[in-house]
């Protein structure tokens, strides 16, 4: 039985099953830009899936550069986009 | 170019504004490098124009007009390597009398000062740890990109008639009845009666291959380089440490606190000096160390991840003093190498100076102290 | 002790060939999971042999003398006298080990190619779909392409069909007819067509029809550009066609990492496709006394050749004899990854795919005419000078996902080859994982 956890990303609730990537529950919630870039504003989403390319960056909790795609959600994480 | 006016070995910053100023006054020059441009020291450099860490005395008469050229060197050039008269902030941890002291001698020698206490420092820097209350506030340092000022110095100098040989390692500098007519490299024979060696920390393997000698070694130093943050710093930023380090003879590690953000959002943090020759090895104690003293003065800089580090080798003279001047043996070989950590800062004063000795003009100073006549020996 | 860095096949299968005579070992791991990226799952493994992945895992659990330390982010490694020193960083906290003997085994990542569009989000690689799904149980969109070129395409396209979703394009850049270059590779590999058949069911059972001589050479507005290229990757004009889709997962075969065994001083070379690799001995002893390398940073072969080159690394590492049979195996299955080398090669055409305002170095978001700019204007010759002025290569991946690119493009405009010292150079760095200021200061004195 997996349990259900939510956290909020921008502002907004999303719910996932306990275990999942940050990365995933937004995908699976149909949120898929996760930053913009910051010299020419552009969205990014998960690239390489893996932790090596960090497009996938949030801000968790108010530490920035978090790879969303390695990184469990955990019940009550607050999440942004940016700084 | 077979025959320039003038040969500038080493595409660093300091050949590079040294062929800039020299072909702006007119002369045909050949710029060579063993590598590419800024593939020594200057690709290693944090871009710091400080008059703020200079005594007074000539170094600071040379850094506050250099300060200057820079800026018409923007002028001239172009606005492409990122020039900021951001200022510096020099704080003192403990006991600040020896700043304030150093504060009020520069002052009185062209450098404008302010200083700060807890409330104003803090305005100037708000991350700043809380129980720093002391500091100073130098608004003409300046900082810029120096691997991008060099490019594009050099790119100016090929415009404007001169040209740019790189991969081009110099094998043999020809002398003949004590003056030098050319040099020998692995991309060709050039002719000309003034070399000017802007090899840094390889100055004395130049000299060396004109029958010369020229005391200088390299002085190891770590930069730590963060992901790119928020804005957390505002100005360079470094305790007082770092000055009493420059001076020091030690070959021992010394390290002090030097941090400052860059246009890229990344922040760089020093400073390390050890004389290791060119051990380039990785050395993790020492950027734990310097992670400990930018974190003890921006704390928090302690959730900033670490992006990467890297090493470069300050090119020094024994005496701590730039060497700027004709050889003391041999004629028409120029050195302007020696600058330690503050060649970026020096590169277009240094330049400036070695432009008028060779024109036989009057410069803005007495170039005397920088040169390399004060290491002539007696021969027996 | 020994301590193994990376609980993927190779990984694994050196932590239970060395734990056979008692050894200790540290089996160090960044995932919470065993198995890597290639037996990466969320509860049990699934796909072609999956029991494979599952009988390793439970002999590794059931070894006595394997700790398996997951969730550790090694970030540097050092010798201290006679030992190795590894930190790491769990939950937060460093920590460090040391032992005599350290077995490398760090796997991969997928290598990529820019395209217009190849930034925007939809665009990933079949890694990261393969991840979403085995990882996540999260399908990466509603109709994907999965394209590129090499047998990966296979799995992840299958995998993500069998999972529900629809699968609107499955493009290699190489007909299997290349490999008839291997024959003898694919006689003595025959499991290999087992395999195919595999594969050739599933995608019969989701009517998906494989094409070949395709890339996707540009995306945006959840239309993919899809165009025949010919064999060295240049796009035949007016043979392109719009397909509308929202995920497009490209991957051009892989790349090790290479960064700890850098940071160790172990010696590497260049392989035949251009990849750095480290140099290893029959026994997978790299030039470093006591570090063995195992898997793909030795050279990009697949997870048969992993396990093999795990087994070895872990046998010759804990003092026990390795069989001939193993070797001849081993040598068996690295004819067929130079096979696969031969069979999908990367060609210098994509070159032409980008324009001047494609994206080439994503963290700094420098553009292709910027890297010909700092060629042209500013006379860099080489990657590293381009990335002085550009900052390419200087982001948040440290160049992981650009600086083969960007070297390949410097070397189209100044037509001077990539030289191998600017490959290995390139793939050198540091730290091998993000750590934090708090965290390198912290450690100071007290590690």
């Amino acid at each position: 039985m997996t349990q259900t956890i939510s956290f909020t990303f921008n502002g907004a609730t999303i719910e996932c099953e306990a275990g999942q990537s940050i990365a995933s529950a937004l995908i699976n919630e149909d949120q898929r830009e996760l930053q913009r870039t910051r010299f020419g504003d552009e969205p990014r989403s998960i690239f390489c899936g893996i932790g090596i390319c960090f497009d996938c960056v949030v801000v968790i909790n108010g530490v920035a550069n978090q790879r969303s795609c390695l990184i469990e959600a955990q019940d009550g994480m607050n999440i942004e986009s940016a700084q | 170019m077979k025959n320039p006016d003038a040969i500038v070995i080493g595409a660093g910053i300091v050949g590079a504004s040294s062929a800039l100023s020299l072909t702006n006054a007119g002369l045909k020059v050949l710029v060579i490098d063993r590598g590419a441009v800024s593939s020594g020291t200057t690709g290693a450099g944090e871009g710091n124009i400080l008059v703020s860490d200079k005594d007074p005395g000539p170094e600071l008469t040379l850094a506050l007009h250099s300060r200057n050229l820079w800026f018409e060197m923007q002028e001239d050039v172009g606005d492409s390597f990122e020039l900021e008269a951001k200022g510096g902030v020099v704080v003192a941890r403990r006991d600040d009398a020896p700043l304030m002291k150093l504060a009020t001698e520069q002052s009185q020698h062209g450098v404008t000062i302010e200083k700060c206490n807890h409330a104003r420092l803090h305005e100037l820097e708000p991350y700043l740890h809380p129980d720093i209350s002391s500091g100073v506030f130098y608004p003409q340092d300046a900082q810029c990109q120096p691997m991008l000022a060099a490019a594009h110095v050099i790119r100016a100098v090929v415009q404007r008639g001169g040209e740019f040989i790189s991969q081009a390692k110099v094998t043999r500098i020809c002398v003949e009845n004590g003056a030098v007519t050319g040099i020998e490299t692995s991309r060709g024979t050039f002719n000309a009666p003034i070399i000017v060696n802007a090899t840094g920390t390889w100055a004395g393997e130049i000299a060396q291959l004109a029958g010369s000698h020229l005391p200088i070694a390299p002085r190891k130093g770590f930069i730590l380089v963060t992901e790119p943050t928020k804005k957390y710093i505002f100005h360079k930023v470094y305790d007082s440490d770092y000055v009493a380090n420059v001076a020091s003879s030690d070959a021992d590690l010394q390290t002090s606190t030097v941090v400052e953000g860059t246009r890229s959002g990344t922040i760089l943090i020093g400073a390390s000096r050890e004389r290791v020759g060119f051990d380039g090895s990785m050395n993790y104690e020492v950027l734990r160390t310097l992670a400990a003293q930018a974190t003890s003065l921006f704390p928090v800089l302690r959730d900033v991840q670490l992006l990467r580090a890297y090493r470069g080798f300050r090119p020094y003279a024994p005496d701590h003093l730039p060497v700027i001047g004709q050889d003391a043996q041999v004629k028409g070989l120029w050195h302007s190498a020696g600058h330690e950590g503050a060649g970026i800062g020096l590169a277009p004063g240094s330049a400036a100076l070695i432009t008028d000795a060779i024109l036989g003009r009057e410069s803005f100073m007495d170039g005397a102290a920088f040169s390399p006549q004060r290491f002539a020996t007696v021969r027996v | 002790m020994i301590i193994v860095i990376g609980a993927g096949p190779a990984g694994l299968a050196a932590a239970e060939a060395a734990s056979r005579n008692g050894t200790e070992v540290a089996l160090l791991d960044s995932a919470s999971r065993m198995g890597g990226q290639y037996w990466r799952h969320r509860t049990k493994v699934t796909g072609y042999r999956s029991e494979r992945g599952e009988t390793l895992f439970a002999k590794v659990r059931a070894a006595d003398s394997v700790t398996h330390i997951s969730e550790a982010s090694v970030w540097s490694a050092h010798r201290e006298g006679d030992l190795i020193r590894v930190n790491y960083l769990q939950g937060g906290i460093e920590s460090s080990l040391t032992a005599e003997k350290i077995i490398l085994a760090t796997g991969a990542y997928d290598r990529t190619l820019p395209f217009p569009g190849w930034d925007t989000p939809g665009s990933m690689t079949p890694g990261a779909a393969q991840s979403l799904l085995k990882g996540h149980d999260v399908i990466a969109g509603k109709r994907i392409i999965v394209a590129g070129t090499g047998p990966f395409l296979l799995p992840v396209a299958t995998g993500l069909a069998e999972a529900g979703a629809e699968i609107v394009g499955l493009l290699d850049a190489h007909s299997p007819l290349r490999w008839s270059l291997s024959p003898r590779a694919l006689l003595e590999n025959v499991s290999k067509f087992s395999e195919l058949l595999y594969y050739a069911r599933l995608l019969r059972k989701h009517r998906i029809t494989p094409h070949f001589g395709r890339a996707v050479t540009a995306f945006a507005d959840g239309v993919a550009t899809i165009s025949t290229i010919d064999s060295d990757f240049v796009m035949k004009s007016g043979r392109s066609r719009a397909i509308k889709a929202d995920v497009v997962a490209v991957g051009w075969g892989f790349l090790p990492d290479l960064s700890l065994g850098g940071i160790l001083g172990c010696a590497q070379k260049v392989d035949s496709d251009g990849t750095v690799i480290f140099e290893v001995d029959q026994n997978q002893l790299s030039s470093q006394p006591h570090i063995w390398i195992a898997g793909e940073a030795t050279g990009i072969g697949g997870a048969d050749l992993s396990l093999i080159e795990g087994e070895i690394a872990g046998l010759a590492a804990s003092g026990q004899k390795i069989s001939s049979s193993l070797f001849r195996n081993r040598a068996r299955k690295q004819r067929f990854a130079d096979a696969l080398k031969r069979t999908y090669p990367v060609r210098d055409g994509w070159r032409q795919w980008i324009t001047p305002s494609t994206i080439i170095c994503r963290c700094e978001e420098v553009r292709s005419q910027e890297i010909a700019d700092s060629v042209i204007e500013l006379g860099a010759e080489d990657s590293r000078t381009s990335k002085l002025f550009t900052r390419a290569g200087m982001g948040l991946c440290q160049g992981r996902m650009c600086s083969r690119n960007v070297s390949e493009i410097v070397s189209g405009i100044t037509q001077c080859a990539v030289t191998d010292g600017e490959r290995i150079a390139a793939s050198n760095r540091p730290t091998a994982a993000p750590i934090s200021l708090g965290q390198l200061a912290d450690g100071k004195n007290s590690l």
